[in-house]
């Protein structure tokens, strides 16, 4: 039986109060396997970022709960959270989001070090994946010198090196353009593939829809469809 | 890792940087600077004071200072040199017949301190013999030379070898005893009580006239290895209560300018209070601008699981970092700035304050103590403007700062 990484059940989520108040999620069951490669699409404004937000608990919801890897996240505080997403979660931004002052090679680094992954470890590891992501000789530099292909490599290298349970991406192909974007979803779903690592995406790009294994559409607030390709 | 980021983060905006760094630097600057000139101040007026006549301590009988009782003479003063000798950085002595009494010419009459000296041992003591600007010091430790202050020869209209009659109470009967001088020496030490009603003679024509041979009112001495605050660095053995005299440094024998010395260090610490508070307010500002603009980059460093104690150190590192390079900076135009100034010294030549007159320019002087105490108040004060934006930074959620996003 495959193992269920993300549990959401019931969930709501308003934002403001009483007459400004946007019910921004409705009632949303989702469970996320293993080894999926979903996709959350929808709309803008269908509340996919806010459903990423919430599965990664950097959001709180109005109620309903969530488990991810068989933790509930609304028992944790701050400081858990942050722990818990450095140990279990990668996140992947539409803008990249690396740090600037740090270089390729740090940038990567960065979560291991508060993992306190030894010396010798994080070296293997972020050669491995500069490897694997083409970006072998451009360890020392700065987010500013690279591409924007370049860069959304090194974040996912970045959400990736720290082997977490599961990958949330918000629209990780938004700022790309399309090759870029394909050549970087073939490499997630290589991962995919040979390391049955978890990926979810939030996004409006046909590519990720073509490749998803799994199409799950959000129309304001609640999940209208779940497929299965 | 997070001390790197800190690092590169402070040099993102180099113009910010420099310019909270020379606030700080100068707000450091300013502090040891005003220190060393205030080290520098104390240290030219303990100098006059206890050059010019007082030495570094005194030795008297019991209740002689307080009443002047020409019969409370130091009790068995061979023990009590003895003993005083016994200092091994005793660097000179003087021995003192010290009475009130009243000087009369054909000009007029003054009341007058006498001072009787042994002239050799009191050229170790006190400046008489350079501050002579008409005639000559005494020679002898007998004989009948006088030598006074120009402002009381002034008002008694006096040159020298004029003739000058010493009245003054013997210590055996108490009647009124006198005694006939030759003004030979006028001299001029920039101190108004000393230069208008102080004379100088030989200590045994005075033991004489006050029937007092062999005794002494006062010795006064000097210390070759002081602390920089003008104190003998090995402390003085104190005379027993059983011998009826007491032994008293400058710090008591002129509290007044003892208390000067320890209000500076007071009004320093509560001036560098509220120079550093006002500095710490400007760099808190700065790291607030900082943060700001670096919303959305926090929000990401803590989505991806920094703590928010990791998150706030960040921000500490920072003030930190601009803390050591203030401090550097300060240090070294601190130094050059007080070199500068030790160099040339300050002229305040002929001002008096607290009731010394500065003989000398006003030289900058360290105490080494500061040069930590500052840039650590510095630190400390940098640390204390970093809490509140650290605190912001702690408690910011990642989610809001990630809608921060700039465009």
């Amino acid at each position: 039986m495959e193992e269920t990484v993300i549990v959401a059940h019931k969930i709501f989520k308003a934002f403001g109060e009483g007459e400004t108040e946007i019910q921004a999620l409705r009632n949303v069951d989702l469970d996320i396997k293993r080894g999926d490669f979903a996709a959350i699409v929808g709309p803008s404004g269908s509340g996919k970022t806010t459903l990423l937000n919430i599965l990664c608990g950097l959001d709180n919801v109005s109620s309903g709960e969530i488990k991810v890897s068989g933790r509930s996240l609304q028992e944790m505080s701050g400081s858990e959270l942050a722990q818990f997403r450095r140990e279990h979660i990668g996140l992947v931004f539409q803008a990249y989001n690396l740090i600037p002052v740090l270089t390729v090679l740090e940038n990567i680094e960065y979560v291991m070090l508060l993992q306190h992954v030894p010396a010798a470890e994080r070296k293997e590891r972020v050669h491995t994946f500069l490897a694997e992501l083409g970006l072998e000789g451009k360890e020392n530099r700065f987010p500013a010198e690279l591409s924007g292909g370049q860069q959304q490599r090194v974040a996912i290298a970045r959400a990736m090196v720290s082997k977490p349970d599961i990958i949330l991406a918000d629209e990780p192909t938004a700022n790309l353009d399309s090759e870029t974007g394909g050549q970087l979803l073939e490499m997630m779903r290589k991962f995919n593939e040979e390391l049955k690592m978890t990926f979810v995406f939030s996004t409006h790009d046909p590519q990720i829809m073509e490749r998803a294994k799994r199409l799950i559409t959000l129309t304001d607030g609640r999940i209208v469809s779940d497929e299965l390709k | 890792m997070l001390l790197k980021l800190a690092w590169r983060n402070l040099w993102r905006n180099r113009t910010r940087t420099w310019l909270s760094t020379l606030v700080i630097a100068i707000g450091l600057v300013a502090m040891i600077f005003m220190d060393t000139m205030m080290v520098g101040m104390n240290t030219n007026m303990v100098k006059n004071a206890t050059d010019s006549l007082m030495g570094h301590a005194q030795m008297h009988a019991l209740g002689f200072r307080d009443e002047q009782d020409v019969k409370l003479t130091i009790n068995d003063l061979d023990q009590a040199l003895l003993q005083l000798e016994k200092h091994p950085d005793l660097k000179a002595r003087s021995l003192r017949i010290v009475t009130q009494s009243m000087l009369t010419s054909s000009g007029g009459g003054e009341p007058v301190l006498s001072l009787g000296v042994d002239p050799e041992e009191e050229q170790l003591l006190s400046k008489f013999d350079e501050a002579i600007i008409e005639g000559e010091y005494l020679d002898s430790v007998s004989g009948q030379k006088l030598i006074l202050g120009w402002k009381l020869a002034e008002k008694l209209e006096l040159g020298l070898g004029d003739r000058l009659v010493l009245t003054a109470a013997d210590a055996e009967s108490g009647e009124m005893v006198q005694e006939l001088f030759r003004l030979s020496g006028i001299f001029k030490t920039g101190e108004e009580k000393m230069d208008a009603s102080m004379v100088l003679v030989a200590r045994k024509t005075l033991q004489s006239m006050l029937k007092l041979e062999g005794r002494i009112h006062q010795i006064a001495l000097r210390y070759s290895k002081l602390t920089q605050d003008g104190t003998p660095v090995n402390p003085l053995k104190k005379p027993d209560d059983s011998s009826k005299n007491e032994l008293l440094l400058w710090t008591e024998l002129m509290p007044s300018l003892y208390m000067i010395s320890q209000m500076t260090d007071l009004s320093m610490a509560i001036m560098g209070t509220i120079l550093f508070l006002i500095i710490a307010l400007g760099i808190t500002n700065t790291l607030l601008m900082g943060l700001y603009e670096r919303m959305f980059e926090f929000g990401v460093i803590k989505s991806i699981g920094t703590t928010p104690w990791q998150a706030a150190r960040i921000m500490f590192f920072e003030a930190v970092c601009l803390g050591f390079v203030s401090i550097i900076v300060g240090l070294i135009l601190a130094l050059f700035v007080t070199a500068l100034f030790a160099n040339y010294g300050i002229d305040y030549i002929g001002i008096e304050f607290s009731g010394v007159t500065f003989q000398e320019k006003i030289y900058p002087s360290y105490k080494w103590s500061r040069l930590v105490l500052y840039p650590f108040m510095s630190l400390g004060f940098t640390l204390l403007a970093s809490l509140y934006p650290a605190f912001k930074l702690w408690k910011m959620l990642p989610v809001e700062a990630l809608r921060k996003r700039k465009f």
